[in-house]
């Protein structure tokens, strides 16, 4: 009776033991995940802070997306930069699918590196164009200056760019580019299953009529006169005479953008 | 141990530790513990001092209570992506006897809302103050008052957001390594003399008490932000640190002026720009000439020093460590070791006293 009470015991201490293991085992586990998870979440976080303000990230992880719908817009003077290929149809006519794919995501990656590397955000690619932002994610003073030296860096990039294609007997690739200076209202704006944080206004529009008077003028980069007040005398610019768009009642001035010539530091 | 920030690129340090026998000890008799990181700044005493002396768990917090403080620390560093801060934070956290799991569950806690709402609401105006800026920062304080924070508390809460951001700043531009830092925990030797160097830390920690206003010159640049800790122990370690790198050589005057005038114009900080409007009228720079070269970051007024600092001081203003740690490296070629460190304490300082000054400057006091 004895021996069989001890067995009992044993068997019980045995199962007891065995489910504490398997409970270390799952609680481990568990932790490990939770801990993946934390490290995904401030990954994420930190990703999101490209896409939108700080602020607007931190209310997107505190309380969700739906509570986010409920944030107001604020109005914002920001500068716009719209890019977009030239001769673009005529190109992907004749090219293969998989190489216009290639070419095309080189254009892309290669013209964001400029914009991000002169404090701008790429809100979205439209086609073969590119609607990029400064001053939109922080506050940014110097935003017309940083968009005009992305474009130069826009410029340089894209010689480099046609010097790679020419080596594999690819033709080569022009852009234009139109900024404009204006405020508008800025925030997360879509429907309930698809919102981005985006800028909505006049600006925007103007950026891209501008970004069309570059074949009309034969020239690469044009800014309105918002943006050329904003820039110093380092800049070289060259007025154009002014023109009529879509959508805009009176001509609108232009500047082509030379180049800028930076004093050297001694 | 992984820590949230594992993957943030840092470059190679670039600069060049000096020992200072003197310095090290003043470090060690003050923190109770060494501190290599001083090294890298000993060209410049006023810098290494700082990073010393503005630590608020030596006295100078008198109603913020230090398990907060400590929070704020982490999230301003994890928000600043400093691998050093944020494993310095972590290790003292550490050797104070939480394990790595309990630091591990604190950082994730962060995040969620079943902190104090007083803890949760100082911790989100730590955010808006180091990361949002003063568009964010002036909602979220009024939050924090809101939560049943005093002024002098919440005073306190923006004090040690803005010594998170100045040392955040400082050991990112210079690249000081974090990797010694973040395998503290994993050292045989750290986890042996944990308990002895827990109670070296515990030991130097101390509360501040409130103390006789330190009159100041009226027309020093930031003297009201100064004023606005009038009683707190707080307030002469500020004016001594604003006081030594204003007199501090190795830059001019102006020089400096112009980089916290940048960081004014970037934030932006209205009464700060006026703040350094005034000291730059006196350095000879009038109104007009000022609001243009910071509306360029250039002009013909400019010396070549400033021409070159004042761009830097702008990339301290929202940045990406690596991008930062290479622009400062370049800055070498034409700096000399003195220069750059001032340069780089210059920045991290108009970071930090600018961020706190846009709310506690616009608040009564």
């Amino acid at each position: 009776m004895a021996a069989m009470l001890g067995v009992a015991i044993g068997v019980a201490l045995a199962v007891l033991v065995t489910m504490w293991l398997q409970q270390r085992r799952t609680s481990a586990v568990l932790q490990r995940q939770l801990d993946a998870a934390a490290e995904e979440l401030q990954r994420l976080q930190q990703a999101c802070a490209r896409l939108a303000p700080a602020g607007v990230v931190d209310r997107l992880v505190a309380d969700g997306v739906n509570e986010l719908s409920e944030m107001p817009a604020q109005r914002k003077v920001v500068t716009a930069l719209f890019a977009d290929l030239v001769g673009y149809t005529a190109m992907s006519e004749r090219l293969d699918a998989a190489v216009l794919a290639r070419v095309l995501n080189g254009y892309f990656q290669r013209m964001s590196d400029a914009i991000h590397e002169h404090r701008g955000h790429v809100s979205t690619f439209l086609g073969d164009g590119i609607l990029a932002y400064f001053g939109a994610l922080q506050p940014n003073p110097w935003q017309s200056a940083d968009a005009v030296r992305a474009a130069l860096a826009m410029r340089a990039a894209m010689a480099d760019y046609n010097h790679e294609l020419a080596h594999e007997g690819l033709p080569a690739l022009n852009v234009g580019i139109g900024i404009h200076r204006g405020s508008g209202l800025a925030g997360l704006i879509g429907s309930r299953e698809r919102m981005e944080y985006g800028f909505v206004g006049r600006t925007v529009n103007l950026a891209a009529r501008v970004q069309t008077l570059t074949r009309t003028h034969g020239v690469d980069i044009l800014v309105t006169e918002a943006v050329r007040s904003e820039l110093d005398g380092s800049f070289e610019l060259d007025a154009m005479p002014p023109e009529m768009v879509k959508g805009i009642a009176e001509p609108v001035v232009s500047y082509a953008v030379r180049e800028r010539v930076a004093a050297k530091i001694q | 141990m992984s820590t949230a920030l594992a993957n943030v690129s840092w470059e190679p340090c670039f600069m060049e530790a000096r020992q200072d026998r003197e310095l090290e000890a003043y470090a060690r008799r003050r923190m109770g513990l060494p501190n290599a990181a001083v090294r890298y700044f000993a060209a410049v005493p006023w810098v290494a001092r700082t990073a010393i002396d503005l630590h608020v768990e030596f006295g100078l917090l008198v109603h913020l209570d230090q398990n907060t403080a400590d929070l704020v620390g982490l999230i301003v560093s994890q928000e600043n992506a400093c691998r050093f801060c944020f494993a310095a934070v972590r290790a003292v956290m550490w050797f104070q006897g939480m394990d790595r799991e309990r630091v591990q569950h604190i950082e994730q806690e962060l995040a969620r809302h079943d902190l104090p709402p007083r803890v949760r609401a100082a911790i989100d105006y730590a955010r808006s103050q180091s990361r949002t800026g003063p568009s964010g920062a002036h909602g979220a304080w009024t939050a924090l008052r809101h939560a049943g924070a005093s002024a002098a508390e919440a005073r306190e809460v923006a004090f040690t957001v803005a010594t998170a951001d100045f040392a955040n700043r400082l050991h990112t531009a210079a690249a000081i390594p974090p990797v010694p830092m973040e395998r503290v925990p994993e050292l045989l030797p750290m986890r042996l003399l944990r308990p002895l160097i827990a109670r070296l830390v515990r030991k130097h920690r101390w509360r501040g008490s409130a103390v006789t206003p330190v009159p100041l010159v009226p027309d020093a640049p930031y003297a009201q932000l100064v004023n606005a800790f009038a009683g707190s122990p707080i307030a002469p370690a500020l004016a001594r640190t604003m006081n030594e790198m204003w007199t501090s050589s190795h830059l001019s005057r102006r020089c400096k002026l112009l980089m916290f005038g940048v960081i004014s114009r970037g934030l932006p900080c209205e009464v700060c720009e006026i703040e350094v409007s005034r000291a730059l009228q006196r350095e000879g720079l009038d109104g007009d000439a000022a609001s243009r070269v910071l509306t360029h970051l250039d002009g013909p007024e400019l010396t070549p020093i400033e021409r070159l600092l004042m761009p830097y001081a702008r990339e301290t203003l929202w940045y990406q460590p690596a991008q930062l740690q290479r622009h400062t490296r370049a800055l070498r070629e034409h700096l000399s070791t003195e220069q750059l460190i001032e340069a780089i304490g210059v920045a991290a300082l108009a970071n930090a006293v600018c961020r706190m000054a846009a709310v506690v400057m616009a608040e009564p006091a």
